[in-house]
């Protein structure tokens, strides 16, 4: 009987196979380039015009930075407002979560008549964008901290400043962590597409410049930057969440510990 | 002077038309280094009152004394509280957990450390200082918490239902590592549980409230020899003892 492979392997082998098309599948002819160009044009335009496209990085870099940074930082606070302030929670979170669901693009226009078509305009609008999923898991996640907690906590003599900073701080950083990854990912999303729609720099602009060009090659070499961005992200994320969370994930680690009993005190208690 | 001294106590929770009574003129006096287990229907209060001891909640009338004094908010140098859930932090280790009320005291990184080792190894739990809770059992968990309470070395120490999320076997265990450690210690200790058999097995003395508002409407004196043993349970005056709980407890509507 074959066994399956490791879900990684089989990840890894999908990405590879998916490169080995996009080579293969334009080189036959039956896509015309304008729609697919290979793999290796691709990334020869992207060599060829590094210059161009690494200035575009910059800036899309830049604009992602200082939005994430305004994302994170006022989500957090606000969500730690809305999340710990009972009066607050009702009176602010039905409006919250109600306009986590409007689509904010609808206000680009407005923002690149007030700041300009500049970098501003891109980092106002995906700092708004990457804003509201931080600070809801930010509130979520202060909320849901177990009651008996801060009980236990109270029990031991600590102060309310103890309580915030070594029990509702700690207990919380798992949503935090989790909106700050979706957050952060949405600030990218608000940056690209803020710059597709109106701009003078940016990787965004180079997609929707191109394309208004139908040169294709250039189309792609930019959407594959912004794909490894994406995914340079996602993979930063996971790893500052894995090493921030080993309370959660030590259990799978300590599970091959276990199978090695000298680690073990040699009576094992209930 | 006892350790604890309820005296008249009653409590009325805010509500409408005057509020809801909880509790009822309670009096009790428990003297220094006994076994007190509180036992009761549901909903009677028992874990209020063990609120109002730890300081964490307060009466509406009457008075609680703790070694002469009242106890207005609370204070893990005299009164050690290990609650139903273990409730230990899950972000910190087994001995970062234990040393947690002597960091919030400030007390300086070494004594912590040693105290803390100790109170692990009081309670069997040597070399699992660095165990995250997840990794301990339901049993481990609840030592832990235990040596948590202990670990500013109070003299009395306050568990509510403290085995009640453990299997049986489990539980029968605990409560004779809580027996011994309780004799190395001598602490003061009350302890509330729904089961009458933990309640006989474990206390000098087992008191039993009646349905809301809580009153104490039986004390009984346990005369079985310490220490005991599982054997014991075997016992008739095991089972009328037992019995005569069930039958207080029964009587409540």
């Amino acid at each position: 009987m074959m066994r399956w492979p490791k879900p990684s392997t089989v990840r890894w082998g999908i990405l590879v196979a998916m490169l080995f098309f996009w080579e293969l599948i334009p080189s036959t002819k039956i896509i015309p380039e304008l729609f697919l160009p290979s793999l290796s044009k691709t990334l020869t335009v992207l060599w060829i015009d590094r210059v161009e496209y690494a200035e575009a990085l910059a800036v899309t870099l830049y604009e992602v930075g200082i939005a994430m940074l305004i994302a994170c930082g006022a989500g957090i606070l606000m969500g730690a407002l809305v999340g710990g302030i009972a009066t607050l929670r009702n009176i602010m979170l039905p409006v919250f979560s109600s306009l986590y669901a409007v689509p904010i693009v609808i206000l680009y226009p407005i923002f690149t008549a007030w700041f300009g078509i500049g970098s501003e305009s891109k980092i106002v609008f995906a700092g708004i964008y990457g804003f509201f999923p931080v600070m809801l898991s930010t509130a979520a996640g202060i909320r849901t901290i177990d009651p008996q907690y801060l009980l236990a906590a109270r029990s031991m003599g600590a102060t309310l400043f103890q309580q915030i900073t070594r029990v509702i701080i700690p207990a919380s950083i798992p949503t935090v962590l989790t909106g700050l990854r979706l957050g952060g990912a949405l600030t990218i999303i608000g940056v690209v597409v803020s710059e597709m729609l109106t701009a003078s720099a940016g990787i965004g602009y180079l997609v929707s410049r191109y394309r208004t060009l139908l040169d294709s090659p250039h189309v792609f070499a930019a959407i594959l930057m912004i794909l490894v961005l994406s995914i340079m992200f996602d993979l930063l994320a996971r790893t500052v969440e894995r090493h921030t969370l080993v309370w959660q994930t030590a259990g799978r680690r300590d599970r091959g510990v276990a199978a090695r009993p000298s680690t073990l005190p040699a009576a094992t208690p209930v | 002077m006892s350790a604890i001294a309820i005296e008249r106590l009653s409590h009325v929770y805010a509500g409408a038309e005057g509020g809801v009574p909880a509790l009822e003129d309670i009096t009790i006096n428990v003297e220094a280094g006994k076994f007190v287990v509180i036992v009761g229907p549901s909903g009677c209060g028992k874990t209020s009152l063990l609120m109002m001891l730890a300081g964490l909640r307060h009466q509406t009338a009457g008075t609680i004394l703790c070694d002469g004094k009242p106890i207005p908010e609370p204070d893990p140098e005299r009164v050690g509280v290990v609650f139903q859930e273990a409730s230990l932090f899950p972000w910190l280790t087994a001995l970062d957990n234990v040393e947690f009320p002597l960091v919030l005291r400030g007390a300086p990184r070494d004594e912590r450390r040693r105290r803390s080792q100790e109170m692990l190894s009081l309670v069997g739990l040597e070399g699992f200082g660095p165990r995250y809770p997840h990794e301990l059992s339901g049993g481990m968990k609840q030592r832990v918490s235990i040596a948590r309470g202990l670990v500013q070395d109070p003299p009395v120490l306050l568990m509510d239902e403290p085995f009640a999320a453990l299997d049986e076997q489990t539980r029968m265990t605990m409560g004779h590592e809580l027996l011994r450690i309780w004799s190395t210690t001598r602490k003061t200790v009350v302890f509330i549980t729904h089961s009458l058999t933990e309640a006989v097995y474990l206390a000098d003395e087992v008191l039993v409230m009646s349905a809301r508002p809580g009153r104490i409407i039986d004390r009984i004196e346990i005369t079985l020899p310490r220490p005991r043993t599982y054997e014991m349970m075997a016992t008739d005056t095991f089972g009328q003892l037992r019995e005569r709980i069930w039958q207080q407890i029964r009587k409540v509507p």
